[in-house]
């Protein structure tokens, strides 16, 4: 994305070190990301933030379940880093499967840590060596992980953990008053099916 | 070791291991909200006044936006977008169509961009009037937030013109706009033009030269610029410890280019600072508007592709292919080739971009929001830490975080 006129930019030389890593650039619409291993993830971060990329913007998973035609592993967990001196961005990836932990970075950013609670708490990505790994957004008892792609959607009851859950159509005939509710509505707080009669 | 820490730990030491024992009171703040920035909870830990330590607990707004949006067509998710950050709902707007239209390669009309460009500086005014009115609420006055309140007023009534709600517009469409502008705008928003340096005097009269403010905001929750980078804060506050990122110039989008606007920058890093570069925005961005109506051209406002855009209304009765369109457009939506993109744009809080997944259907296969104030909720650490418990709020005002943002 740097000035066209310039011999080596930023995301240039760094995609290139990377690669002597392993790692594999792709280019889309002016957008370049690197997808590496998960054993150099924590090197290959490490060094782009050396080389100038002083700040991360954002890290996300994407989860490729039901994605047409996807070979490869489940996961992907993109690191979003930009500089702000060169003014130019660059994606780091890694593909990971459900039971693979991922190194955390938050010794080389403070606000990696929000970042990486939010991944943990929607798709349920374990980061090792992170000081506070709780959920961020969803409640505490709130089983499974939101933004999975099997996480149930709509009118299907939503699970939380000890096998309770909450069903929408008895969700709702709790709000009309119809029926006594097997939720919050009547001080049944998330009490799940186990209702007599 | 500060003197301070020095004294904790004698205190710690001599009472260890008696029933006196203490080293920090944890206390929660919250689950409410502050003034009015929605519902963000605390819990802070106390060495006498001074915080040693705040973890925010949010998710209290989640409403799961970004999965929801994956269920929709891309033209519905124009929908959802501005409720996150309701304070600043065009600037959502914009940076969810400028990814679903960069996946499209979409050509938006230049009276469109124009469009969209008055709408959101103006909405970037009127969220920052409310961070000004509740900001200066959290520190106990009451009446400026009168004062601040009657300008948004003005503003949502503009808002109300073009897209007939005063929140939640959903008036921004891929690859264009709903509708043209109605004919009572552009003199109304001159109007407002006009009128509004004379209140942004009024405002200076009531911030920078009251003592109780500038004495409660100078040199409290001082962030360096390290700190800053370290922590991803981005928007006024990353500016006001000395980094001039604004992506309207950095990366400009929808025209920004062909606008000449300072982006106000300060080193001090302090909470006054941040206030103040909002308050210099304010003039920045009358200043956008201004030149855009000057600007303002004739034209169409949506991308005269048929496979993006609505065909007119009148058509429908008399062509039968438009029928088509319409239909499918409706009831099925387009499909973009598949890929990855994002779009940064500068909200009135930050660094805000649409990560859109396309798996080549008609509903975005992923969306992921990179929102600002969540970052900028966790910069509330090094601005705290070490200050005094009744800064606190002096601190949290000066970020301005909105809860649907972090939260989403």
């Amino acid at each position: 994305m740097g000035a066209s006129g310039e011999a080596v930019n930023l995301v240039d030389t760094v995609v290139s070190r990377l690669v002597e890593l392993g790692g594999k650039p792709a280019t889309f619409k002016g957008m370049v990301s690197v997808t590496v291993g998960r054993e150099r993830l924590v090197e290959a971060i490490k060094l782009a933030k050396g080389a100038g990329f002083e700040m991360i913007s954002d890290i996300f998973g994407i989860d490729y379940l039901t994605y047409p035609g996807h070979q490869g592993e489940r996961f992907t967990v993109a690191y979003n880093l930009y500089s702000v001196s060169e003014n130019e961005r660059l994606f780091v990836r890694v593909d990971l499967d459900e039971h693979t932990t991922l190194p955390t970075i938050t010794h080389l950013w403070s606000g990696a840590n929000f970042m990486e609670r939010e991944v943990f708490d929607m798709f349920g990505v374990v980061f090792e060596g992170h000081p506070d790994l709780r959920k961020l957004i969803t409640p505490e008892d709130l089983d499974g992980s939101p933004h999975r792609k099997d996480f149930p959607l709509g009118e299907t009851p939503t699970l939380f953990n000890e096998g309770r859950f909450l069903d929408p159509a008895a969700f709702r005939a709790g709000l009309t008053g119809k029926d006594e509710g097997l939720t919050g509505w009547k001080g049944g707080a998330r009490k799940g099916v186990k209702r007599d009669g | 070791m500060t003197v301070k820490e020095r004294e904790t730990a004698v205190r710690v030491a001599e009472h260890a291991g008696s029933e006196f024992e203490t080293k920090y009171m944890r206390i929660n703040v919250g689950p409410q909200h502050p003034s009015t920035h929605g519902v963000l909870r605390l819990v802070v830990d106390l060495d006498g006044e001074r915080i040693a330590g705040i973890k925010p607990q949010i998710g209290y707004l989640h409403t799961g936006f970004e999965k929801t949006m994956e269920n929709r067509t891309y033209q519905q998710g124009v929908t959802y977008s501005n409720r996150m950050d309701y304070l600043h709902g065009f600037g959502h707007d914009l940076a969810y169509v400028l990814s679903v239209e960069k996946l499209l390669d979409a050509k938006v009309p230049i009276r469109a961009e124009q469009i969209r460009v008055i709408l959101n500086e103006l909405n970037r005014i009127a969220s920052h009037l409310v961070f000004f009115g509740t900001g200066i609420l959290d520190m106990g006055a009451l009446t400026l937030f009168f004062y601040t309140m009657r300008e948004r007023e003005k503003i949502l009534d503009l808002f109300e013109m073009v897209s007939g709600v005063r929140m939640n517009y959903g008036y921004f469409r891929v690859g264009g706009l709903s509708k043209d502008l109605p004919e009572e705008f552009v003199p109304a928003a001159r109007a407002f033009c006009n009128e509004f340096p004379r209140m942004l005097e009024q405002y200076a009269t009531m911030f920078v030269k009251n003592d109780i403010f500038v004495n409660r905001t100078k040199g409290i929750g001082v962030i360096s610029k390290e700190q800053a980078l370290d922590y991803g804060l981005t928007g006024p506050s990353l500016r006001a410890s000395g980094v001039p990122l604004d992506f309207r110039k950095a990366q400009p989008y929808s025209g920004y280019e062909n606008y000449d606007f300072d982006v106000p920058t300060s080193e001090v890093g302090d909470a006054f600072v941040r206030f103040m570069m909002r308050f210099e925005e304010m003039s920045e961005s009358l200043k956008i508007v201004v030149q855009v109506l000057d600007q303002l051209e004739e034209g169409p406002v949506k991308d005269p592709d048929r496979r993006i855009s609505l065909p007119p209304r009148s058509e429908l009765e008399t062509s039968m292919e438009a029928v088509i369109f319409h239909f499918k457009l409706v009831t099925e939506g387009f499909h973009p080739p598949r890929g990855e993109v994002y779009v940064p744009t500068e909200s009135a809080r930050g660094e805000l971009g649409y990560y859109l997944v396309s798996d080549g259907g008609s509903m975005p296969y992923r969306v992921k929001v990179r929102v600002p104030s969540l970052m900028n909720l966790q910069s509330l650490e090094p601005a705290c830490i070490g200050g005094l418990f009744a800064d606190m709020v002096v601190n949290i005002a000066s970020m301005d975080p909105v809860m649907g943002d972090v939260d989403k």
